[in-house]
């Protein structure tokens, strides 16, 4: 899929402008925040649960070439294919193969975000297979050849009237704004795929090391039916995404799903043996896993920004995040928004995307807070921050520009002596109160514009706080 | 194509790593468990299930019921099959499909339904050595498990801390009669049920390890469901609508 990182500010500024878009952030927070909080309330052990979740993912990427090694053993054990992918070009090659393999004309894919990374669904139109995405949400983002806006909730920006107008393209027939009757035309729809398409492909959320094994979850059931009713199987997973023991699903599971939707558990959980054995009454006669790198080698290389390797991509750091709910998911300009998007995008798509996404953070450190595995996100965020203003993320970008460095020397000048900090309050206040009414500024002059052009500044007090202080010690 | 040893060798020069060294024991992991470990472990999980057996029933039912299954506790398998009988009467189903697992034997669903003008159909074919002939066997029994309106099934194993209910298909236990119909019914005893996640996949590696390996492990846990569309919460997307569990005993 295309980078288009260098248009945050554009398409960010166009979603606060969107009382629509902006009342469907709303959605994320109400839905998916306060649900993750309240599951995590009902979990007795729930901290010891995210301690060990972490330490079980810390463990596994420190030694991630073994685990890799022993996944394909028994993947292959179990009468499955392994391929390694270095990267997006080869994982779609690799998959097309198989499909024209197996003579495949209709293919129901269940969410995979590594799929959108690698531009799967192209590569097949390209070559005259027809994809179907089989996630409602995916679904009506195909029908608007959108991409995801969120990890979880792909479709969440969409209003019930353009959903509308989408499914009626597509099904004929009169119009339907309620969500039940759209999702009754939508499974129809459907279901006609799942009965005839020869292949499914689907994502991963755990890849079992010691068993060869996949854990996929979903609430709809389409997950199911892309693992059992085709004859052939693909799963494409991201080379980080493994877990030694099928024992250490039950605390990964308890995380990632509490996390993500808030429930206890989701409605399905498919754990996946590779293809079908000998006596079954059902499933694929052929699986094939593909693990892919693109770009995760430049996460694991460095010893910090390795821990966003632990990532189970639950969403609970966008949930969580102010900018995200302002910004929108597409304004990240890649496959994976908010806060760990803003970290994984430059590092694995190779940095070279301007300045904004490691910017796009206030580090109040609510993602940290969410985060299943407590990946400390504001200190990555601020690492990459660093990298650029010491020009060493993009040697062509000069390190930060002038303004920034005189005006942090002016800073570092005025906050080094009392006296100089209290006059720089007093003249700071004075010069203000022309500008200000009711103790808010609504106008700066540049350099500081950019404050005022989406938001009031306060007034710098008269009065300084130890002035005040000082008074009532008195 | 990216070799495999070169996207290893890739692996361990980004972790800085040699190829030859021994991986520390971490006990976060059960990985290092060894078999014996696992399995007595998992005998432990099976004699302290049958001690906490009413404690278990009472706390399943609770979380089976938030999670949407609708649950039926009859006394014996004549009840049971009554049962089943009125949810199939209560949706006008005609066509209805069951599963081989060992507990629907002694359900008399057939002569049940039979009363009410239903052919049960059973999710098994004759195997074939005849690679083809196998392919369209299985590929008419799934054209009749999308044809089919009531699924009924057994579970292996019933997950107290979450609801969930969980089945190894295999010979005679299809993956898509608890999947395909509108209606899904499992039929189990309070035997099937165990503390939480941590005890089910101890048990299932335990059949891994001792080679008893499936194709696959479903969790199924309440009805199909969504929230794509403007976060409203939707009952029935491409798996059932309607969930039952009748608890036998």
């Amino acid at each position: 899929m295309k980078v288009r990182t260098d248009e945050f500010k554009a398409r960010s500024a166009e979603t606060t402008k969107n009382p629509r878009r902006q009342a469907s952030l709303k959605l994320v927070y109400d839905g998916l925040h306060k649900g993750r909080i309240a599951a995590a309330e009902d979990t007795d052990d729930w901290e010891d649960q995210r301690d060990r979740a972490r330490a079980i993912k810390w463990h596994t990427i420190n030694n991630l070439d073994y685990y890799l090694d022993l996944l394909d053993k028994n993947v292959r054990a179990n009468g499955g294919n392994v391929y390694f992918a270095n990267d997006d070009a080869e994982a779609r090659d690799y998959v097309l193969g198989v499909a024209k393999a197996n003579n495949v004309k209709t293919v129901i894919k269940s969410k995979s975000m590594v799929s959108e990374e690698i531009g799967l669904n192209e590569a097949f139109e390209e070559a005259g297979i027809n994809p179907v995405e089989t996630d409602l949400g995916e679904y009506i983002i195909q029908l608007a050849k959108e991409a995801p806006y969120h990890l979880i909730a792909p479709a969440i920006h969409k209003t019930r009237e353009e959903i509308s107008d989408l499914i009626q393209e597509v099904a004929g027939g009169p119009r339907q704004e309620d969500p039940q009757d759209l999702t009754d035309t939508a499974r129809a729809l459907l279901r006609d795929e799942f009965r005839k398409a020869e292949m499914g492909v689907s994502g991963v959320n755990f890849a079992v090391a010691e068993t060869g094994s996949i854990a996929i979850v979903t609430n709809e059931g389409n997950g199911r039916m892309v693992t059992s009713a085709p004859r052939v199987h693909v799963a494409i997973v991201g080379m980080e995404k493994l877990i030694p023991s099928m024992q250490d699903l039950s605390t990964m599971l308890r995380v990632l799903i509490r996390s993500a939707t808030g429930q206890r558990i989701s409605s399905y959980v498919t754990v996946v043996n590779g293809p079908r054995k000998a006596g079954e009454e059902d499933g694929p006669d052929e699986f094939h896993l593909v693990i892919v790198n693109n770009g995760r080698e430049n996460l694991l290389k460095d010893a910090q920004l390795r821990e966003a390797m632990l990532c189970l991509r639950c969403g609970a750091c966008l949930n969580a995040c102010p900018v995200y709910r302002k910004a929108g998911g597409h304004a990240y300009g890649w496959v994976y928004p908010g806060p760990i998007g803003a970290i994984v995008t430059p590092v694995m798509t190779g940095k070279k995307v301007g300045r904004d996404l490691p910017f796009a953070s206030t580090l109040c450190g609510a993602c940290k807070d969410a985060c299943p595995v407590k990946i400390e996100l504001p200190t990555l965020l601020l690492r990459l921050r660093s990298d650029l203003a010491e020009g060493k993320a993009d040697p062509k970008e000069k390190s930060s520009p002038l303004l920034e460095r005189v005006s942090i020397k002016a800073w570092r000048f005025g906050v080094q002596s009392p006296m100089r900090f209290a006059l720089a309050g007093r003249l700071s206040s004075l010069m203000m109160a022309p500008l200000s009414r009711g103790g808010w500024v609504r106008w700066l002059p540049p350099p500081l514009s950019g404050w005022t052009k989406s938001r009031e500044f306060p007034r710098i007090a008269g009065k300084p706080f130890r002035a005040r202080f000082r008074k009532k010690q008195r | 194509m990216a070799d495999k040893q070169d996207f290893l060798r890739m692996v361990r020069t980004s972790l800085g790593v040699s190829e030859r060294r021994d991986i520390a024991r971490d006990d976060a992991t059960s990985f290092f468990l060894s078999k014996d470990e696992v399995s007595q472990a998992a005998d432990d999980i099976r004699a302290d299930a049958a001690e906490r057996r009413t404690e278990l029933i009472d706390e399943f039912i609770h979380r089976a019921t938030e999670a949407g299954w609708n649950i039926h506790r009859v006394a014996n398998f004549e009840d049971a099959a009554e049962e089943v009988t009125a949810v199939v009467r209560e949706h006008g189903a005609t066509a209805v499909m069951r599963s081989d697992h060992d507990i629907l034997n002694s359900v008399p669903l057939e002569s049940a339904l039979k009363a009410e003008g239903v052919d049960l159909e059973i999710a098994v074919r004759e195997p074939s050595d005849d690679a083809d002939e196998d392919l369209e066997r299985r590929l008419s029994l799934r054209e009749k498990s999308f044809d089919s309106e009531v699924g009924i099934t057994g579970v292996d194993f019933a997950v107290a801390e979450t609801g969930t209910v969980a089945m190894e298909p295999r010979a005679g236990s299809s993956r898509l009669v608890s999947l395909t119909p509108e209606v899904h019914i499992g039929v189990m005893t309070p035997e099937a049920i165990i503390p939480s996640l941590d005890e089910l996949f101890a048990l299932t590696r335990d059949h891994h390890l001792s080679g008893e390996h499936k194709g696959m492990i479903n969790l199924i846990t309440g009805p199909s469901r969504t929230a794509d569309i403007e976060a409203n919460l939707i009952i029935g997307v491409h798996g059932p609508r309607e969930v039952h569990l009748v608890i036998v005993g």
